[in-house]
């Protein structure tokens, strides 16, 4: 393979025949470059997708009460649910096995005020545990602590830009802030990778704000995360029951849609790598397409280079060239070929990605690029499209006659 | 060295059957000079392939050096070509992208000699047929006349036992032939068997013995008195 007067066979052919070599090696260059790209941009949308999720736990469950649609259990359908404190301690006592983190959402809105700073703010009342389950990132002092919910402390985490819009370029932890004219102490500043409207939100703890809204024991939502080593099946049986058990609690249907909504991360998350996969599967699948064209194009070449050295081959035969060193030469040709054009795109495609890619960064779309395993793989495909592109042309070559070499009169 | 008995061939053209050679028996020593003559269609090309395996026979015996040839595969008949059989065309046959020194050493190649070795090989043929100069030249460079004896030095750098030569004088004018088959005669002076065919009466006279064909049959085989080419050139 590494022989001189084979290499020297090939380059004079490709440099006799430089526009033919490369149209042909464009053909498959660009299907290389296409393939690459594709594989790339479905990268990118799995990296968009991801990153919106990656905001909040990928493990965690949130319970939200609906109304019912059924009637059930002598209640007529129609009526509200409400998830109370009860529920959350009950969830968290029916399974201590499966429940990692465990959080009530209280929603309120508030008018803040800090100085003659005003602003108007959503205020979600939580759990400590509510921290880790929408991961959220305190910067600059702590979260609410289990005292803080004992004691129903006036106290607040501050987004980001709550942070930026009262106070200035001061430092706002141990300030006082007022909602609607109550006084709360700024107790930390959480940002988050999500969004900025998420920074322009307020924790505070929940038994506080139950105790302002009239003493109330209501919540509006529980979150929660499950142990992060169930896999899919185990998490999707974990949320089943979960639900079982939530509306037998509350007596509704069990067929009822709407009298509990219970959202699954993992099954969303399921769902978009399927969507992902499937996604990828037809990149491939086109990029093979057009491949083949570019085979099928240096097939055709090398039938017709043949063709032209039919006489060549058949001397070559005459002076002792077994079938298998012709066809061995052909190979190499079409290997090469294919090889060297196929690495031209892909290295196109590469750069194109390593400028660019960085660059675009849209929630559905971002840092599109390709793995080494992809570059593995697509040299593997160059070298097996090559051979099947040289088969046919080279079994040609080796049948050629060496009678037609003499036969030239 | 080579010895034919009853060789038959036929050629299937269309529907009918077309009979080149019916029954050819037929002996060649070593050292010979053979001349193969006969107009065109009187079956001497296909008399050539089937020496040169490059056709098979239908019938009949082949031996060449004590070796029965007969079903070979394409490897092995590559093989044979190569370790007994040295080749001359008409139209000279050289790759047109390799030096005379290449075009010499390609035999070689097939019989996986070293690249040195085969250097030097080629450089000593090409150096009997008086071309040392021209080795790095390329077959466009040099004329009709070279490029034969070229040839020539690349039919005998494998050391075949028998050179065939095919019309080797076809495609050159007069001086040029002479040239050409004195560098055979000497080429057979050095004992090497030879087998020309060709259709002119003056390049069979300077062959010691000719063999005339016609319809598939051998109508004379006399040894003549060699006329040496030395004196036209």
């Amino acid at each position: 393979m590494f022989d001189r007067d084979v290499w020297q066979e090939i380059f004079n052919t490709l440099k006799t025949n430089k526009l033919r070599t490369f149209l042909t090696g464009f053909s498959v260059g660009w299907a290389i470059f296409i393939l690459v790209m594709l594989l790339a941009s479905v990268n990118g949308m799995q990296n968009g997708f991801t990153g919106q999720f990656n905001d909040d736990a990928t493990n965690s469950i949130f319970v939200r009460p609906g109304t019912t649609s059924k009637a059930y259990g002598g209640f007529e359908a129609g009526r509200r649910i409400q998830l109370k404190n009860d529920d959350l301690e009950y969830i968290k006592q029916s399974f201590p096995e499966d429940v990692e983190y465990i959080s009530a959402r209280y929603y309120a809105n508030t008018t803040a005020r800090y100085k003659s700073e005003t602003g108007s703010y959503s205020v979600q009342g939580t759990h400590p545990d509510h921290q880790a389950i929408e991961k959220t990132l305190v910067v600059a002092g702590r979260y609410i602590n289990e005292a803080d919910i004992i004691n129903k402390a006036k106290v607040a985490v501050i987004g980001r830009k709550v942070a930026e819009d009262l106070f200035k370029d001061e430092d706002p932890l141990g300030k006082f802030v007022e909602f609607n004219g109550l006084p709360f102490r700024v107790i930390g500043i959480f940002t988050d990778d999500g969004d900025d409207n998420a920074e322009r939100r307020i924790y505070a703890p929940v038994s506080t704000y139950q105790r302002i809204y009239g003493n109330t024991n209501n919540i509006n939502m529980i979150a929660l995360t499950y142990n992060p080593t169930y896999d899919l099946a185990t998490s999707l049986e974990f949320s089943s029951r979960l639900e079982d058990l939530m509306k037998r609690r509350h007596k509704i249907d069990p067929d009822d849609q709407s009298g509990l909504y219970i959202f699954n991360y993992a099954e969303a998350f399921d769902n978009i790598n399927s969507f992902t996969s499937v996604l990828k599967a037809i990149g491939i699948g086109v990029g093979f397409l057009i491949l083949i064209a570019g085979i099928v194009g240096i097939g055709n070449i090398m039938v017709f280079t043949i063709k032209e050295r039919t006489k060549e081959i058949g001397v070559r035969k005459a002076l002792g060239a077994r079938p298998s060193q012709i066809v061995n030469l052909v190979l190499l040709e079409s290997v090469f070929i294919t090889s060297i054009s196929g690495f031209v795109g892909l290295l196109f495609a590469w750069m194109i990605l390593a400028a660019i890619g960085p660059t675009i960064q849209t929630p559905a779309f971002s840092d599109p690029s390709v793995s080494l395993s992809v570059v593995v793989t697509a040299t593997i495909i160059l070298i097996i499209a090559g051979v099947l592109a040289g088969l046919l042309p080279a079994m040609k070559a080796a049948n050629v006659k060496p009678i037609v070499a003499l036969s030239d009169k | 060295m080579i010895e034919i008995k009853d060789l038959h061939k036929s050629y299937k053209m269309g529907s009918n059957s077309l009979h080149v050679l019916k029954g050819i028996n037929f002996k060649v020593e070593e050292g010979e000079l053979v001349a193969i003559m006969g107009s065109s269609g009187s079956g001497k090309s296909t008399l050539l392939n089937i020496l040169g395996m490059l056709d098979g026979a239908d019938s009949g015996e082949y031996t060449l050096d004590g070796v029965p040839i007969k079903n070979l595969s394409e490897t092995k008949a590559a093989q044979y070509r190569n370790k007994f059989l040295g080749f001359i065309f008409q139209s000279f046959n050289l790759i047109n992208y390799k030096s005379a020194l290449e075009n010499v050493a390609l035999p070689l190649y097939y019989q996986k000699v070293p690249r040195k070795e085969r250097q030097e090989k080629a450089m000593k043929y090409l150096e009997r047929v008086g071309l040392k100069p021209w080795a790095d030249h390329l077959p466009s460079e040099l004329s009709g006349g070279q490029k034969q004896r070229v040839a020539i030095a690349r039919a005998m750098a494998a050391e075949p036992k028998v050179l065939l030569a095919d019309e080797p004088t076809g495609a050159l004018d007069s001086t040029t032939s002479y040239e050409v088959m004195d560098l055979i005669q000497k080429i057979n002076d050095d004992g090497n068997t030879i087998l020309v065919v060709t259709h002119e009466e003056d390049i069979a006279h300077m062959c010691k013995r000719i063999v005339h064909l016609k319809d598939g049959v051998i109508v004379e085989d006399k040894k003549v008195e060699q006329v040496r080419a030395e004196q036209y050139v």
